[in-house]
């Protein structure tokens, strides 16, 4: 009875306090309109549209993939995705690279659910093959690709053969690397420790719903609280390299084997497309660009872009980033090369 | 700014609970309520966008769908993280750290919730469009190839977009083909960076995954002088016919020779897709 009362009292608190907020955001958001006039000049508010485009474009698949990350953690049993897993290293990996198809989560999303995967038992270099593969190979992307460009110069072959090989000879290279945790932020490895702890306090196989709901928005709050600063940060970064490098300078370089690989390379870190719709933003290019650019574009793009490095950054050190952008670079460039001359 | 003032109440909770036990409630009361803050500014703004029409300014209609039903499903978290109390686990951190994460969390929730909650929504504008080449290729999807030679079939020029225009005009430009053909088409002023004088694009922004990949398609419009009628960036509704471009220095073959410029209101879905 005394514990029911203390229930009833506490839940309404929290509550109120929340829909007022919500609400109290609303309400700023629905009158500011009338404080028009913020006479920002243009490339300012060009890039307050940019950013924000690119958050409210990613911030649905951000969500998605934390709701991903915490089935994975807090409603699976311990060691469920694992279980069905080849032991074998490189069989394993090479299944792992293959998750996206049931995970179509979009790149910005997989870098909660990598960090899910990673609490849940995956090894560092399971993870970063995840996080490399999942972009590519997962059936959303696919789709648009072939709907943009369908067999047209083996681009969409040479898209999912690299995305498939980069992922799993990158996590080889890890997979020799004699200390992994150390690729990891202290702050994630820490938490990554955390769990394994707090499974010996309530170790029962089915701890009740009440904590799991818990649990769960504990993790919303916690992976937001790394996600989204990343997010915001990235877009950002992003938006300012939109409006102060002209696209035109990249433009010049589409008909030369070489460069036209390079520069759309550039092109796809700088605007940081999401990979499942990229095919068809890179289709307006394929007049200009040989298809060897086309295809390092769509492959280097899905992997590594100014927003993907903020937000792996979360998880990740920056040695290890520049470590991973060095290799997917060399190798995608190395896959438009082939198609440009061999293809 | 008021999702920054309002995490004002949390923030004395959670100290006030936590306090006793640790020295960093700074570092834990940022990493508490720094995401959802960021989230609640988000997922208001989207919804908001969504019922007042205007997420098209931002993202392809065809997100519409899922992400509004994700911002709904981020308001019912971000709400329930203020039902359910915080777990009093953390790491512990150098005073100097926490004290970082506390004011970094507020600068950027603040800066967020005044560019998210408080600039007025607004269409990109030609500061973009002169960064990226105009007519730059490849747009002339099957669709609005197809749309544009039915339309052609039926001899109604007029309802030609400045989408359809454009696709046709990258199949040809033989000037025989437009001579006769009078084009009434809406967009905003757009300097033709060859002819700026002279020449100008009736400009709309394609569309294809959300704003950042914007690219601007344009039917230049030869009228020396426009720039003291009309300023870059106005919307303009323009008829007139195609014929060969006058100007000598435009990389245009043809221009549309402009019977009536008239000032229109921006339309409230400014971009093509």
């Amino acid at each position: 009875m005394h514990r029911d009362r203390g229930t009833v009292r506490r839940v309404p608190t929290g509550l109120i306090l929340g829909v007022v907020l919500v609400a109290l955001a609303f309400l700023v958001r629905a009158l500011s309109p009338a404080f028009a006039g913020w006479g920002l000049p243009d490339r300012a508010q060009d890039t307050v549209t940019l950013a924000l485009s690119v958050i409210i474009e990613s911030a649905p698949f951000v969500f998605l993939g934390i709701l991903l990350s915490t089935v994975v953690q807090v409603w699976l049993p311990h060691g469920f995705l694992t279980r069905f897993l080849p032991r074998q290293p490189l069989l394993r990996r090479a299944s792992i690279s293959l998750l996206g198809m049931f995970f179509p989560v979009c790149e910005c999303g997989n870098v909660p659910l990598a960090r899910g995967f990673m609490v849940g038992g995956f090894t560092v270099p399971e993870s970063i093959t995840f996080l490399l593969a999942a972009p590519i190979l997962n059936p959303i992307t696919i789709i648009t690709t072939h709907h943009a460009f369908g067999f047209d110069d083996g681009i969409l072959v040479t898209r999912i053969v690299a995305g498939f090989v980069i992922a799993n000879v990158i996590g080889w290279l890890y997979s020799r690397h004699p200390d992994p945790d150390s690729l990891l932020t202290p702050d994630f490895a820490a938490s990554c420790a955390r769990p394994e702890q707090d499974g010996h306090e309530h170790d029962h196989p089915h701890p009740p719903a009440a904590g799991r709901m818990q649990k769960s928005v504990d993790l919303f709050a916690r992976e937001t609280a790394v996600i989204m600063p990343a997010l915001f940060v990235g877009s950002l970064l992003a938006a300012l390299t939109q409006v102060f490098v002209p696209r035109s300078v990249l433009l010049a370089l589409g008909s030369n084997p070489v460069w036209s690989v390079l520069a759309m390379m550039a092109l796809a870190f700088i605007v940081a497309v999401c990979s499942n719709v990229d095919a068809f933003f890179v289709l307006s290019f394929g007049s200009t660009f040989m298809p060897g650019g086309i295809a390092a574009f769509l492959t280097f793009g899905a992997m590594i872009d100014v927003k993907m490095l903020a937000l792996m950054r979360t998880t990740f050190t920056t040695r290890t980033l520049v470590q991973i952008t060095a290799l997917v670079a060399l190798m995608s460039a190395a896959a438009g090369l082939l198609v440009n001359y061999v293809g | 700014m008021s999702a920054d003032a309002g995490t004002g109440s949390p923030k004395q909770r959670t100290d006030n609970r936590t306090r006793r036990h640790a020295p960093d409630w700074s570092g834990r009361l940022a990493e508490r309520w720094r995401g959802i803050g960021l989230s609640l500014v988000v997922v208001v703004a989207t919804v908001w966008l969504g019922v007042t029409g205007q997420l098209g300014l931002y993202i392809h209609p065809r997100y519409f769908g899922f992400t509004l039903v994700m911002a709904a499903l981020g308001l019912v978290f971000v709400v329930a993280s203020f039902v359910v109390p915080a777990p009093a686990t953390g790491q512990s951190r150098s005073p100097r750290r926490n004290t970082l994460a506390l004011v970094g969390s507020a600068v950027l929730l603040t800066v967020a919730a005044v560019a998210v909650l408080m600039v007025p929504p607004a269409t990109l504008t030609s500061a973009t469009a002169t960064q990226r080449e105009v007519n730059s290729g490849g747009l002339d999807t099957a669709e609005a190839a197809d749309q544009a030679a039915t339309l052609v079939g039926t001899g109604d020029y007029e309802r030609l977009s400045v989408k359809e225009w454009v696709s046709l005009l990258a199949q040809s430009d033989d000037p025989a083909l437009y001579t006769d053909k009078t084009a009434r088409v809406t967009g905003f002023v757009l300097p033709d960076a060859s002819d700026p004088e002279n020449v100008f694009y009736v400009a709309r922004f394609v569309v294809t995954c959300c704003a950042v990949d914007a690219q601007p398609i344009g039917l230049p419009v030869y009228q020396p002088g426009w720039s003291n009628s009309y300023n870059t960036d106005d919307w303009v509704e323009v008829t007139g016919f195609f014929a060969a471009n006058p100007s000598a220095t435009s990389t245009n073959t043809l221009a549309v020779q402009p019977s009536t410029i008239e000032s229109v209101d921006q339309p409230s879905d400014p971009y093509v897709y």
